[in-house]
Order: structure tokens, then sequence, then C-alpha cells
């Protein structure tokens, strides 16, 4: 198997790159039980965002990132007091639609702003090659897939051990249970809205040396994503990185074997699949899925 | 009518309803107590097919039940209702009753007269046009009640009818399932208003940590050790230091 | 059936389609025709779409998957084997009502969102397969329909257009009223507005989504193979395309979902918003397409939380008592 090694890490690489999105979106979903179909477009502008950086001025993704965290979690609280806040109780049909119609919003403003022309962000680290053994991968791979692994290290590290964090485990749990000790719920969603928002923005940020950057990009990730959170177990950070090891080795080994044209196809019949098997996710409690429904 | 044989539901580690057998025949008007968690709700879901039993066997006029949907058990003459009543929200209160008459009667014209009847008994003619969502909780319980009557049951399992409702609105509830006994209608009855229930039922089973501890006439179970122990081993815990 | 009870109340539809109807007699302009034509087809469409996301409540954001299954089978029975197309349209019905199946199967499994994403995922699959299938289906590159005059053949003017494209309306506007005043409709509310409820009164809900999700995909795929030929290309990136979906979603909710009309005056709103604004910016900047979009997406934002009923609850709501259904 010649091509092992090279799987594995370009597996592990793309993973860690993918839990990056997904902790977001796990964040978001967790504890708000919003799905949130805007999700993917934001990460869009993430990489709009790294692009215009680098093209007006030089500057390198990861030294946008800096910018970005502040500026994403700025517009979370934005979008969340506009658009999410009115309608956190409502029926997830009227969640769908908002969120849907927050996606063709943004989706369209960037095309409108900035054309559906593909563009490029190529800074030196992406031309640059290393090697482990027999396997091949550029240094943006390396840098994107560290800064997600810290980055989702420290969210998950915040879930845990702050007081903040806990609270927002608590209203995952029982939004009604957490009103009656006196938690402002509201606070704890607009909190978890801008942090999973800074989240994704980082993530685009992080990608756009590897892909394209266009309006729509954003589509192809949020389902992706969606297999992460629903393979790891709805609200499960831990659960959510272990799914984007499992979707990023599918893929890779998707690509390997039947070429990168029919590897979409692959990770969405594993995505009906899971949600008709094991909806409740690989490590997600059963009936988990139920929760909050 | 109805028999119950060694009925058992285990979720995960916890045993909900442990061997449980029970017996109503037609015309019974049969009341089911216990605390809070004894297993009230699980036993209704296994009888009405919303769950199904790990171990035991339900029976509808000698018919296993086992396997078999909700929706099916309810058109051999089963209905139940919630104990959080589900009300159709959106619809109105004539709406929600058609729907259940629309069960036994095919034609829509139809449905709406028989609707109408079953309305006029319950006491909410006076509400026929008001979307359900827009009723309190005492109207809610009692459309509850009037829309699984709509079925046309021979059995009606009641969960909880009597909660949240006011002493002026316990009085006629209790009429109406007076009523509907005296028409005929076998009844099965869960209840956590002692009061009410000791009166109304001929028999009472007392359900406690998923298991049958009594079953007897109210004023036995009323001097039952074992019932009092029960309910007062909660009172027990709950009473202030 | 349809009794009496069902047409009260359908004057406004009436006055609509009538309008509809007379129109090529008394405007000649060929691009108002056509845009009659497209509020129609959109209309039709998402009054298909209706079936399943309004009426039975499962909301599908893939239902270009049923389309482009009525677009392909049209074009490719009729370029490959010279079938009529009515053939096709056939055929794309059938094919639909079984991959409706599909959904509905796991509509049963899946809640809301979720639902709404496995559908996602469905059409595309479908658009991956059919964009890459050089064989079957010409890959990327796409179908193109053959114009042969006459009615077998679909090969018509744009009078005879407008008037298949009202007969479709016609069709959809009325299965949604015999599901607003049918039995099956009435189980299909309570099955809507609460699962469980409705099991306990005797429903076989399982079922019955199932068959309204299937009707909706039969619908959807005769409206996809008449689009087909109207417009002469099958394009796999627009036929299984998730705007596509989004649209179908759009016009019903904004005109007011599980109403029959609804879908329908969504259509003339959305569809003249769209020739306006295309008309409008057209020479500014190719990327001012997006605008209109824009625009959509504010409003569905807006009318989803602000009017949920849509444009049919807002004229029901005005000087009308506390009635359980808005009827259009």
């Amino acid at each position: 198997m010649q091509a092992l090694p090279q799987l594995v890490v370009s597996s592990l690489l793309l993973g860690g790159i993918y839990a990056l999105i997904a902790v977001g979106l796990t964040l978001i979903f967790g504890v708000m039980r919003v799905v949130n179909f805007a999700h993917g477009e934001f990460l869009m502008l993430g990489m709009y965002l790294a692009f215009w950086a680098f093209t007006l001025w030089g500057l390198d993704p990861y030294v946008t990132l800096v910018v970005e965290v502040p500026l994403f979690f700025a517009a979370g609280l934005l979008t969340y007091a506009l658009v999410v806040r009115g309608v956190i109780g409502a029926s997830h049909n009227v969640q769908i639609f908002t969120t849907v119609g927050l996606s063709i919003v943004l989706q369209n403003l960037a095309l409108v702003a900035w054309t559906g022309d593909f563009r490029f962000v190529r800074p030196w680290e992406a031309s640059v090659v290393l090697h482990a053994g027999t396997a091949a991968f550029n240094v943006s791979q390396l840098i994107a897939c560290a800064v997600a692994g810290v980055l989702t290290a420290g969210l998950v590290a915040f879930m845990k051990w702050t007081h903040t964090g806990r609270v927002m485990r608590a209203t995952a749990q029982d939004r009604d249970a957490a009103t009656l000790m006196g938690i402002d719920t509201d606070r704890v969603y607009r909190l978890t809205w801008a942090m999973g928002t800074a989240a994704v923005g980082a993530a685009g940020v992080l990608v756009a040396p590897l892909y394209s950057v266009y309006p729509t990009a954003g589509l192809q990730f949020v389902l992706l994503a969606y297999v992460v959170v629903v393979l790891g177990g709805l609200g499960d950070m831990l659960g959510a990185l272990a799914g984007s090891l499992v979707v990023a080795a599918v893929e890779v080994a998707g690509s390997y074997l039947f070429g990168t044209a029919w590897k979409e196809v692959l990770y969405f019949v594993l995505f009906i699949a899971v949600l008709v098997l094991r909806p409740a996710g690989l490590f997600g409690q059963r009936g988990a899925e139920m929760l909050g429904a | 009518m109805l028999a119950l044989e060694g009925v058992t539901k285990r979720f995960g580690g916890l045993t909900a309803v442990r061997g449980v057998d029970l017996r109503v025949e037609r015309g019974d008007l049969v009341g089911v107590i216990g605390p809070n968690g004894a297993g009230k709700t699980t036993l209704f879901n296994l009888i009405a097919g919303f769950q199904r039993p790990d171990a035991g066997h339900v029976r509808l006029d000698g018919v296993d039940l086992a396997g078999q949907e909700p929706h099916t058990i309810c058109r051999r003459g089963l209905t139940r209702t919630f104990q959080i009543v589900k009300p159709f929200g959106n619809l109105s209160v004539e709406d929600n009753v058609m729907i259940g008459a629309l069960t036994r009667v095919a034609s829509v014209r139809r449905a709406r007269r028989e609707a109408a009847a079953v309305l006029e008994a319950c006491g909410l003619g006076p509400f026929r046009a008001t979307r359900a969502r827009a009723l309190p909780i005492g109207l809610r319980k009692r459309l509850e009640v009037a829309r699984a009557l709509a079925t046309g049951p021979r059995l009606l399992l009641l969960d909880e009818v009597l909660a949240g409702l006011n002493p002026a609105e316990l009085g006629p509830m209790l009429d109406l399932i007076r009523r509907l006994h005296a028409e005929g209608l076998t009844l099965l009855v869960i209840e956590h208003i002692m009061a009410a229930i000791m009166r109304l039922a001929q028999r009472i089973v007392v359900l406690h940590h998923g298991e049958k501890i009594a079953e007897d006439v109210p004023a036995g179970i009323a001097r039952d050790p074992r019932v009092i122990d029960a309910y007062l081993g909660e009172e027990f815990v709950l009473a202030p230091a | 059936m349809i009794g009496a009870g069902a047409l009260r109340g359908r004057a406004p539809a009436a006055l609509l389609f009538g309008a509809f109807a007379l129109a090529p007699v008394v405007v000649r302009d060929a691009f108002f025709l056509d845009s009659l034509v497209l509020i129609l087809m959109w209309g039709a469409l998402s009054g298909a779409w209706n079936i399943a996301g309004g009426y039975a409540g499962q909301v599908s954001l893939g239902h270009a998957a049923f389309f482009g299954i009525g677009a392909y089978s049209a074009a490719l029975l009729g370029t490959r084997w010279a079938l009529s197309p009515w053939l096709g349209l056939a055929a794309g019905a059938v094919v639909s009502v079984l991959a409706g199946c599909v959904l509905g199967y796991l509509s049963n499994r899946l809640k809301g969102p979720y639902f709404a994403l496995a559908t996602i995922a469905f059409a595309q699959v479908l658009l991956i397969v059919a964009s890459r299938w050089r064989g079957f289906t010409q890959g990327s590159e796409g179908i193109p329909v053959p114009f042969r005059p006459g009615l077998w053949t679909l090969g018509v003017d744009r009078r005879g257009w407008l008037y298949l494209a009202l007969g479709l309306a016609l069709t959809v506007y009325l299965v949604e009223v015999y599901l607003e005043s049918s039995r099956i409709g009435y189980q299909l509310a309570g099955v809507r507005e609460d699962e469980d409820a409705a099991e306990a009164l005797g429903i076989a809900t399982r079922r019955l989504r199932v068959w309204s999700i299937s009707a909706s995909a039969a619908l959807t795929a005769v409206g996809g193979a008449l689009w087909a030929q109207y417009v002469g290309f099958v394009d796999p990136f627009y036929v299984f395309s998730i705007d596509l979906s989004i649209r179908f979603a759009l016009n019903a909710i904004i005109g007011g979902l599980a109403t029959a009309l609804g879908p329908f005056l969504g259509s003339l709103l959305i569809t003249t918003l769209e020739t306006s604004l295309r008309a409008t910016f057209a020479g500014v900047r190719a990327g001012f397409t997006g605008v209109y979009l824009i625009v959509y997406g504010c409003l569905l934002i807006v009318v989803v939380r602000f009017a949920p009923d849509g444009l049919s609850g807002l004229a029901a709501r005005r000087g009308r008592r506390d009635s359980s259904r808005a009827r259009a």
C-alpha cells in the first residue's frame, strides 16, 4: 500500500480543517438547536476576507486571522440581533427559512459586490511542499490544520472549563431549566452565535489558500459540516472532532479510489445513511436527536 | 375487553413498567393512580401502541396488539388522550374534532355533523370556530376528550384530564366522564387528583415504581397499607426538615 | 371529491386564472406573454411543492431533484428515442414517484431540519450524477431539447404555451383545493400539526406523508418536463440546483403555505419582481442579477417572521373573524 501514508496524512490534515468548520456549527446547533443554513456563507466571507487582505495589502492569511476573529464576532452579534434573535423560539420551518434567507442574502451580496469570478489566494506557503516519508503536503495545509487544531482545542477547553462554557452547555441541555436557574439565555445565544460565526470565518480564512474563492463556495462546506455534526453526535464537540476525521478519511479514500468527481456523492450518501441508521451519530446517545427537537 | 399480561418496559437501565397484569371488562370504569414516575403514562403508551413492551402481552378483545401501529389500534376501538394535551393548534375546535370523526366516517359533511354533536355533548359548542391554540387549558383538556370521543371508541384511555382544571371546571368534566360511562363507554383513567378518582372509579389500580401494588375498590385502596406507604413515602421525602 | 363546499371563497382564484386565460386575446406583447407563462409555471411548481411542504408540513429543500428528473426524462426520451415529450412527462412522473417514496421514507425517520438537509443532499447527488455521467446524460454539457412543431411534440407557439402552463397550474390548483376540503386534507392537516395526536386518532401518518410527497414529486416532475420543452435546454447545474429548490419553497411561503392560491400569488409577486429588476439592471453590470436575489432573501426573512401566513394570510386577516384556515 504505497499510497497509505499519503492518504493518512491527507486525512489528518483535512480532518483538522473540517473540524474547525464543524466545531462552529456544533456550537450553534448544540446550544441553540438552530439549523443554520447560512453557516457556509460565513465561511465564504472568511475566504473573501483572506483574499482581499492578501490582494490589497499582501497580508498572509494567518495574519488576517487576527483581524478576522473580532470582525466576525461582531458580525455574528449583528446578524444575531437582526435576524436570529426573533426566531429562536419559533418553529423549525421558520428557523430554516430565516437562515436560508440569510444565506441567499449573503451569497448574493458577495456576488454583486465581487462578481462570480473564481478568486485565488496563493501565498508563498501554498507552493512549498514538505515530505513525511512518502507523503507529500504543502505548508498551507499544515498551518491550516495546526491553527485549526489550536482553535478547536481552545473552544473545547473553553466549553469544558470556563464558567461561561458551562453556562452554555447547561443551556444546551435544557433551555427552560437554564432560564429558571437565572441564566440569561439571550446572552448565551448571542455569545454562541458570535463564537460560531467567528470560528467558521476563521476556517474560511485558513482554507482560502487551499480552494478557490467564489460566492457559492459555502454550500459544499456547509453540507459537509452537517455530515460531520450529525456523524459526531449533535452538540458533542469531541464527537465532531472524531466525525471530521471520519469524513476526511472517507473523502480522501474516496477520491483515491473513485476519483475526485465522485467523492461528493460519497459523503452525501454517507450523510443520508447516517441520518437513517444512526441519527444520534456514531458517538451520540440514542435518542439524543429527539432532545429539544 | 382489554387484557394486560406481565407487561414490562425498560429504558436502558430503568424499568418503567414491570410485570403489570390488568383486565378491563366492557363497561368498566377503572382508575390508575400512583406517585409521579410510577409508569402510568408509559403503560398507556404501551397499550395504545406508541411503545412496544419488552415482555408480556397487550390484548384487545383477545387479539394481541404487538407490533401494531397506534392508528390501527385506534381503528380497533381504543383511543387515548395525552397527559400534555396536543391540540391541532392552528385549526379550529370544530376542525380538531372533525379530524377525529373522519377516522370513523368517510364523508366530510357527515363528519362535521358528528363533530357538532360531540362538541355539544362536551360543552364546546360556543367555541367551535375558535382556533385551538387560543383556548385556555381547561377548554383544551375538554377538546382533547372531545376529539378522542369523535373517533367512536369502545375503550377510552384518559390521561390526567383533570389536571390543571380549576374547581369550576372539575365538576363538568367529572359529569362528562360519568355520562360517557353511563352511556356504555369503557374507560381507563389515569388520575392524580385523589378525591375525584376515588369517587369516579369502580375499581382502582395502583402503580408504584412500575409495579402494580394494589387493585381494589376505592374504599379498599384508601385503607391499603402498601398504598399509603407508597404515597406517604413520597410526602416524607418532600416534608421540610 | 370536490364538493360545493370546496368552491366557496374561490372567487379570487377564478378571477386570476380567468385573467390569465384571456390575456393572449387582449395582449400581443411577446415579453408580457412570456412572463405570464413563467408566472404560471413557477406558480404550479411551487404549488406542487406546497403539497409536501405546506399541506404535509414536510419542508423539502431538494425538490429540484424531481424537477430535474422530469426535465431529463423528457429530454432523454425525446433525443435518444425520439419519443413524444408527453411520454417523457409520464416517465418522469413515474420515476419521481419512486424517488418521492424514498424521500417519504426519510421524512418518517427525520425531523424537520434534518429532513431538509437530507433533501438537499439528495438533490446534490442527482446533480453530480447527471453532470458527470457522460454516457447517459451527456454530462455537464446538458441536453438540448429539439423543437418539433405540433401538440404531440409540444412544439407550440407562445399562446399554446400559455394555455399549457395554465393547464398545469389549474391541475395543481385543483389538487390543492382537494387537499383543503377532503377527508385526506383534514387528516393531513392533523399530521402536520401534531403527528402523535394524529396517530392516536387513527390516522396512518406515515403512509399519508409518503403519498403527499410522492404526489408532490410527480407534479414537480411534470412541471420539469414541460419546462425542458419550453426552454429547449436541460442543464444539470440548473435543473438540480438548490437555488431552484429554494425558489419553489419561496413562492409558496410568501404567498401562503398550505393555501391553494398562495403559491400563485407568491409567484406573481416574485416573478414580476424578478423580471422587472432584471430589466432595470440589465445594462448596469453583470453581477447585478444578484440584486433581486438579495431582495428575495430579505423578503423571505421578513415574511417568515412577521407574516408567516404569507400574502394569503394577510388578505384573510383583514376584517375577518378568527377562522380556522385561510382559504383562497
